[in-house]
Formats: structure tokens, sequence, C-alpha cells
């Protein structure tokens, strides 16, 4: 960060800005809270390893999380389409990220197909906090997914420009955050 | 002002490039027997990722400050909840 950076004020027309960030920095407590429950499970019962980490696809989540990772570029893709005053490339890049968040989705839905067929429910010690935790994340997805598609919708009607494209930065900065999220449990409940 | 679009730009692909890589050689070493060595190298490539987005991606490194501590205020905030549920939890439950 450049020194001129550091105290830059931020002009009130970005105000949602902030009150984007606000609700980013509460969304770390909450999904703190509910990784740390997974940990404490982890660590009030050993068997770990045997009872749930061996019923995990791991190259199967690891593709599930290259689509998560790609839809962010293609949001950072539509974000900066918008700001050189292309709609077009910021609708394509809006399409893109649709498709691969329901992709993720459907790659998540399949997983937890698998993981019920091998008896793996949410009453079970494990899968009380994982399917709590993934779920919650796969509603913030699908949250996601709505908000482009309104995005588009609403893009007919009052169209962003080169100017006036906050809605999309916003958005922009909740998608990320659902993928940071998805990177922390990524090595939190399968990788480690 | 935060500062202009251009100003911001960064090699967007590259980083993503970065993000795809790490993921691979993440789900390489998770196969790696060694905890010793498995976990901290992990938990070191999952940083680096969500810094890269948060610097890159949510343009952290070229926007206000401001911004940044928000985001910093949420990890404070959640310190305290670390602390009850890692140290005074498994006390109440006894391990």
């Amino acid at each position: 960060m450049s020194e001129s950076t550091k105290f830059m004020p931020v002009p009130q027309s970005e105000n949602t800005k902030v009150g984007m960030w606000v609700f980013l920095g509460s969304e770390v407590v909450f999904f703190t809270s509910l990784i740390l429950v997974l940990l404490l499970t982890r660590l009030v019962n050993s068997n770990y390893e045997a009872e749930f980490r061996s019923l995990l696809s791991i190259p199967i989540i690891a593709v599930n999380t290259f689509v998560l990772v790609a839809s962010s570029y293609f949001v950072v893709r539509a974000l900066e389409a918008i700001e050189l005053g292309s709609q077009k490339g910021m609708r394509n890049n809006l399409i893109g990220v649709i498709v691969l968040g329901l992709l993720f989705l459907a790659g998540q839905a399949f997983e937890w197909t698998s993981l019920f067929r091998d008896g793996m429910t949410y009453s079970t010690t494990y899968g009380m906090p994982f399917f709590t935790v993934t779920g919650i994340h796969g509603t913030h997805v699908f949250i996601g997914v709505l908000w482009a598609i309104y995005i588009l919708a609403g893009h007919r009607r009052l169209p962003y420009t080169k100017v006036n494209h906050l809605g999309i930065e916003n958005f922009g900065l909740y998608w990320h955050f659902v993928d940071i999220v998805w990177i922390v449990l990524f090595t939190v409940i399968y990788l480690i | 002002m935060t500062h202009s679009t251009a100003e911001r730009r960064a090699n967007y692909l590259g980083i993503f490039i970065l993000l795809a890589g790490f993921t691979l050689v993440e789900t390489v070493v998770s196969y790696v027997q060694h905890e010793a060595i498995k976990i901290p190298v992990l938990i070191a490539l999952s940083l680096a990722k969500a810094i890269l987005v948060l610097l890159y991606f949510m343009h952290l490194k070229f926007d206000s400050r401001i911004f940044t501590y928000l985001f910093i205020a949420g990890i404070v905030l959640s310190i305290p909840l670390i602390l009850v549920m890692t140290i005074v939890m498994p006390i109440i439950a006894g391990h």
C-alpha cells in the first residue's frame, strides 16, 4: 500500500462500500465461530480420520475449489470491464460467475448425496458441524448467484456505467469474501 | 478519494494462476503423511491465497486503509471468541 493510500478519506458516494466492509467484518466473526465448533469437535473426538475424513473426496472438492477461485476471477474481470465502459464484457463475465457458482453448488450437492449414502447425516458427531458450516457457506454462494442474476436483470433498466458501478464492486467484495471462507474451509475440513 | 481505476488494476490473470497453482499444491501436500510438514505448509498456502484475494481481487492494496481496518476489526473481535472456545470450553467439557 502506498503512503498516499494510508489515510485516504472515503467519499460519501462510497458509503455502501463502507457498509459492505462492516458487514464482511461481522461475517468474519460469524464464520470463525462456526469453524471453531468444527475444530473443537475434532479436538474432543479423536477418530476424525477414520470416521469422517476417509469419506471425503479430496480431488472432487479440489476441483470445486478451483471452480470458486475461477468465479472470483470472473467477478474481478466483470468489474474491470465496466470500469473500462464495456457493458458487454461485464455481462459476459457475470454470466460466467453465475455458471461457475451453480457448478460449485452442484459439486456440493454431489458431495452431500455421497456422504448421505455413506451414512453421514446431520445427527452424527461430525455431520452436524460439517453440514452446518458447508451449508451456510453454500447458502452464501446461492445468495451470490441470485445477486448476480439480479444485477443482470436490473442492468437492462438501469445500466451500470464507467462512472456508476459501485453495485458491481459491492457484489464483488461479497463474492470474494465467500471465496476466502471456502479457501479456509477447504484447508480446515478437507486437507488437514 | 479512493484510487482511480487505472491505479487499482492488477495482473488478475497472474493472481488467478497463482491461486489455482496453490490449490493444486495444497491438494498434493494433503497426501503427505508427515503432519509436522503438512500442517504448516497447508496453513501457509491457505493464508497466502486469502491474502492474495484480499489485496488484489478486493483491492485492499490500492483502496483506503479504512477498509482494511474494518476487516481487521472482524478478526480482532474473533479473538475473544477463539480464546473462550479453545481454552474455556475444553475445560468445561472435561478434556
